[in-house]
């Protein structure tokens, strides 16, 4: 299988082969390898979105999975993460959504948006 | 006018397929085409030049199903039963400087317009050049009323707080042998037309003046009179100044039908309800003869003329100070609409247009390829360094010519409480504020025949427009940061506009809370990034003055819906 | 008015990594930023793959933002916000700058400026697209501003004219918003994004990317309602007949960006017209002494990374910036290059360790960038692959080529297919 890798802007051209062990060439580093080696087996991504707040200062917040989870689970993550809603002002790396749907991923704040613009009279948490 | 020889001329050129008919005191012709193009060359065969017996176009056009006039979404009563002494049909520059003149007198005075702003249509998509009216025959009520007009702008534009400048006008000719007949053309227009500033000037100086124009120039009429305005601006301000006196404007009101009987109009229906007027004065601007159809009082024709103009960016302002534009001679342009050249707009872009195309489609305000290109090929000869890349938008204005190509400003024909002023087009913007003195006077004289109409001693002509903070000294704008500290928050990067302004916009005496309206006002998104950066700023400004969510917030009509609300999947599933 | 080191104008990534390395290099310093708050256009790039040759981590933008903003928090560099700058004066071999904020007018002063302005998206005008002016035909960068930092949706079905990055990017992401992203057309026969992005932004979803076509026409009154496609020629002109109609209620445009220079402009900077960014020598200083031009606004980077590295030379620069003759020698790129940044050496300066960026003007497998000194080969560099859209970047020593003001710098890229 032909797969163009994602890990970084290099965008290298790899062939991978299922195998023991698989065949892999094209690729420039470790990441690759083992980039390859999971879309082989099972495709993995971060995902990146936003959560709704209860601030009206800032109605959505970055957020990011920690972890890569399958592909094939993105859209259930949506779903989870489209029925919550942050109440607490957290800052990067801060987890919103723990193992969110026990994938072993929390869904983590990326921006320090809720604590820059704290309006006055709102107490922080 | 005689309906013999108007059949010959149309048995000539169509080979019977127009016939012409005098009826209830006009030229009606008839006939059927599936070319638009042939029944305007029909109609306009049929016209007689400064005549007062107008065309009327009953010919049928087979090519295509017009599109039907575009209609406010909203129906309520909000208008029901109203009486006032004056409705004005149409928020056009002619609409608006009728009811800002009007409230000089003790009236009731209620203008309506269908769009959601005013100054949608031709006055808020053309190229806002005053006219010097050089080129006007005499006998015509363009050229009656265009040195009045023109005239006029200083005092007004300073009355009602709007931008203008008298850059001057440059017609340059690249055939120095014409210099001796242009030049006596130029002394008739001096002597006979009163137009007491055109002189020729040399190429020499022409490129002293204007470097970069082309230098092949050999000559030019220059006619220093020339201004330059912005047209909704000046507009949207004739109407506030008229708000401000005590008229009222109904946006998204459409009139839809009318009672007329025995020759007087007793109501108007309309959207929002049925006013009965003493008096309607049609301003319909493209739909005049709509409105003259529904007074029982038809006897003209608008036939609808497109015109696109590009605006470039203000780095291409500084080439150029002026209006300016070619002629060869002889003219392969027939046109009738004036225009065509390039202008320094008051607000220092350049603005290049704009072409004249017959359409049957009178809102069609589409570009097209075409049009662009064909204007740029011939103002680059004007200024070889003219260049597409400097375009940041274009746009399409409809004009409402009538077959006659002159104004209609008169008293209902038929219909006694009416008064016309259609047919509108080009130098339409110079002239209004001088058929709207005249339009005053014939609209005072005919309600005084019933009842005295008293001065207004409150009317104040002043209008105290949005202050421009970037046109400001620093020390000015300091204070004014100092009263307002959301004057000091840019929103617009490109033409400078600040939230204070924006406020302001949305606080002025008629509120249109939409982007464009907003942009209309106070510039955001006027700039060379079209409102890449400011609209999302722009709807929040909105949202927070409406007290509504930003997804409410629309760009201008109701249904120009900008966000489809809240992302995750909408607002339904929210817990808070 | 107390007279600064350096002032930097903007406060986005090139901003922030200006300011930060001007005042490691000794300079009062001091950061404009129009907005409220400091980041720029990371603040709604929430995508992640930031940072990778930066920090070697797969950063989202506001994440790699924040670094540099706690940089900048960390210093004693003075901050202005929600600041607008309305004029920029030279005077008498420093610079007064006129701002306006909620406090009023501000006037600075600074021996030498750093514009780190960024660049705006062209529009559909600019690309020449006719027919009708509804709602819904957005710049990516302004449907991510709605959807990214309002929350707002900006699309349901759209057409994506444009395979930049940020196209790519809001194809995923809307469709991660539950929009349908019917495609995404490309004018050009090859895509303008990288390669990664189609994979991970357009495949994974299924979402087809159209090469060869454009978008001519908008169609709707009030709202988007469709648009016109047609196929483009090898000149890129719409050919008639190819006509095609897609009904959407939104598009979107990612067809270039363009930087922001009216400032560099005013103060008399000479702009390239490749990179549409300021000629500037080995120290990102323009030919207005003084000026420093870096980030966006000196040329459009993929790479946030090589933002924050060119920013961080033209803020050391500023912060060592005395008035100095200087010898100006030419670096002329062939027409094999889209662009080459810098244009200029000053033979004046130490040129032994400039960072060159540069495009190729073709994509091409296997290919050399040859540089030649008064006609002969000085170095040539091998590249498994150049692609337009992939900028290329190189540090090199000028100081061993001997250079005199009379020479003759040229730099060329070779198809392999040519090198024999």
């Amino acid at each position: 299988m032909d797969i163009v890798c994602i890990v970084c802007p290099k965008s290298c051209r790899i062939t991978a082969a299922p195998g023991n062990p698989p065949v892999i060439t094209g690729n420039s580093c470790k990441r690759g390898y083992q980039f390859a080696l999971d879309e082989l087996t099972a495709p993995k991504r971060t995902v990146c979105t936003t959560v709704r707040t209860v601030f009206p200062d800032a109605p959505v917040l970055p957020v990011k999975t920690s972890a890569e989870i399958p592909k094939d689970r993105i859209f259930d993550l949506m779903r989870e993460i489209n029925a919550f809603t942050l109440e607490t002002r957290v800052g990067t790396g801060e987890a919103v959504i723990p193992d969110a749907l026990g994938l072993g991923a929390d869904v983590i704040a990326t921006s320090d948006l809720l604590k820059e613009t704290i309006p006055e009279g709102e107490n922080d948490r | 006018m005689n309906i013999k020889k108007i059949n010959k001329k149309l048995q000539k050129a169509f080979g019977g397929k127009f016939t012409a008919v005098y009826e209830n005191g006009a030229v009606s012709v008839r006939g059927e085409s599936g070319d638009w193009g042939e029944i305007v060359s029909a109609c306009m065969a049929a016209a007689t030049k400064n005549s007062t017996t107008h065309v009327v176009n009953d010919a049928v056009f087979t090519g295509a199903v017009p599109e039907e006039m575009r209609l406010p979404a909203i129906t309520d009563s909000a208008l029901d039963g109203k009486s006032p002494d004056v409705l004005i049909i149409g928020g056009g520059i002619s609409g608006a400087s009728i009811a800002r003149e009007l409230t000089k007198w003790k009236l009731d005075v209620l203008l309506i317009e269908k769009e959601a702003d005013l100054a949608l249509g031709a006055s808020g998509r053309n190229d806002g050049e005053v006219h010097p009216g050089v080129d006007l025959g005499k006998g015509s009520l363009k050229h009656k009323y265009v040195r009045r007009g023109n005239r006029m702008y200083g005092d007004v534009c300073r009355e009602l707080n709007v931008g203008f400048r008298r850059v001057g006008q440059y017609v340059g000719f690249l055939n120095g042998a014409l210099r001796p007949l242009i030049g006596a053309y130029c002394l008739l227009r001096k002597y006979r037309d009163g137009i007491e500033d055109t002189e020729i000037i040399s190429g020499k100086e022409l490129h002293r003046r204007e470097p970069n124009l082309n230098h092949a120039f050999k000559f030019a009429i220059s006619n220093p009179s020339t201004g330059c305005v912005c047209p909704y601006g000046l507009t949207i301000a004739y109407a506030e100044n008229a708000v401000q006196n005590g008229a009222r404007v109904s946006l998204s009101t459409a009139a839809l039908g009318m009672d007329v009987q025995n020759g007087e109009i007793l109501s108007v229906c309309t959207n929002r309800g049925t006013v009965y007027p003493r008096l309607v004065i049609n301003a319909a601007g493209v739909f005049a003869e709509e409105i003259a159809k529904m007074a029982d009082d038809r006897f003209y024709s608008i036939h609808p003329r497109r015109g696109t103009n590009s605006i470039l960016d203000k780095k291409a302002g500084v080439y150029m100070h002026s209006v300016s534009s070619v002629k060869e001679l002889p003219a392969h342009d027939k046109s009738h609409s004036k225009g065509g050249g390039i202008l320094h707009t008051v607000h220092d872009n350049l603005l290049v247009g704009p072409d004249a195309v017959e359409t049957y489609e009178k809102e069609n305000y589409a570009t097209n390829a075409d049009s662009i290109k064909t204007v740029f090929d011939k103002q680059t000869v004007s200024m070889p360094g003219l260049s597409k890349s400097d375009i940041i938008t274009y746009f399409t204005g409809v004009r409402a010519p009538t077959f006659e190509e002159d104004f209609i400003i008169e008293k209902g024909r038929r219909t006694k409480n009416l008064i016309h002023c259609a047919g509108i087009q080009s130098p339409g913007l110079t002239t209004a504020p001088a058929v709207a003195l005249d339009i005053e006077k014939m609209a005072v004289e005919m309600l005084s025949e019933n009842s005295p109409v008293e001065k207004n001693e409150a009317f104040d002509p002043i209008r105290k427009g949005v202050p421009v903070l970037r046109d400001m000294p620093d020390d000015e704008r300091a204070e004014m940061i100092r009263q307002n500290p959301d004057y000091g928050v840019i929103v617009c990067r490109c033409e400078e506009v600040s939230k204070g302004e924006i406020l302001d916009a949305l606080r002025s005496p008629i509120c249109v809370p939409t982007v464009d309206g907003v942009k209309k006002r106070v510039r955001p998104g006027m700039g060379r990034c079209q409102g890449g950066f400011c609209s999302p700023l722009v709807v929040k400004i909105i949202a927070e003055f409406l007290g509504v969510p930003p997804e409410d917030v629309r760009k201008s009509a109701d249904s120009a819906v900008i966000t489809y609300g809240k992302t995750k999947g909408g607002a339904d599933d929210e817990t808070v | 008015m107390k007279p600064y080191d350096v002032i930097v104008i903007g406060g986005g990534p090139a901003g922030l990594a200006a300011a930060v390395s001007a005042n490691d290099s000794g300079a009062a310093v001091c950061l404009i930023e129009r907005e409220n708050r400091l980041g720029g256009i990371l603040k709604q790039c929430i995508h992640d793959g930031f940072g990778l040759l930066r920090f070697g981590a797969r950063l989202t933008g506001p994440e790699y933002a924040q670094r540099y903003i706690n940089e900048v928090r960390a210093r004693d560099i003075d901050v202005f916000t929600e600041t607008f700058v309305t004029k920029t004066e030279s005077d008498g071999g420093g610079f007064v700058i006129h701002a306006v904020n909620r406090s009023g007018v501000t006037v600075l002063s600074a021996n030498a400026l750093v514009l780190a302005t960024g660049c705006r998206e062209r529009t559909a005008k600019q690309v020449f697209i006719h027919g009708t002016r509804p709602a819904g035909v957005f710049t990516a960068g302004t449907a991510q501003h709605f959807t990214n930092l309002m929350g707002l949706q900006p699309a349901n079905n759209c057409v994506i004219l444009g395979s930049g990055d940020i196209g790519l990017i809001m194809a995923r992401r809307l469709t991660l918003e539950g929009a349908k992203v019917l495609g995404v057309y490309e004018a050009k026969p090859t895509p303008s994004g990288l390669t990664r992005n189609l994979h991970q932004c357009l495949y994974d979803y299924g979402i087809p990317l159209y090469l060869s076509k454009t978008v001519t026409r908008v169609f709707g009154e009030d709202r988007v309602t469709g648009v016109e496609i047609s196929a483009v020629d090898d000149a890129m002109r719409p050919v008639p007949g190819t006509e095609e109609y897609v009904a959407c209620d939104t598009l979107i445009l990612s067809v270039g960006l363009i930087p922001e220079n009216e400032i560099a402009e005013a103060l008399g900077v000479k702009l390239d017209d490749r990179t549409k960014g300021p000629v500037c020598d080995g120290q990102f200083m323009t030919n207005v002494d003084g000026v420093f031009s870096c980030g966006n606004a000196l040329h459009v980077n993929d790479l946030v990374d090589y933002v924050s590295e060119n920013a961080a030379i033209a803020g050391k620069n500023a912060a060592n910036y005395k008035k100095a003759p200087r010898k100006l020698l030419e670096l002329q790129a062939d027409a094999s290059l889209l662009y080459l940044v810098p244009q200029t050496l000053d033979l004046n300066r130490d040129n032994s360790k400039t960072t060159l960026f540069f495009r190729s003007k073709e994509p091409l497998d296997g290919a050399s960038l040859k540089i030649y000194a008064d006609g002969n080969e000085v170095l040539g560099k091998r590249y498994a692959f150049l692609r337009p859209p992939e900028m290329e970047t190189l540090t090199l020593d000028f100081e061993r080529f001997g250079l005199t003001e009379n020479s003759r710098v040229t730099f060329k890229i070779v198809p392999k297919a040519q090198e024999g």
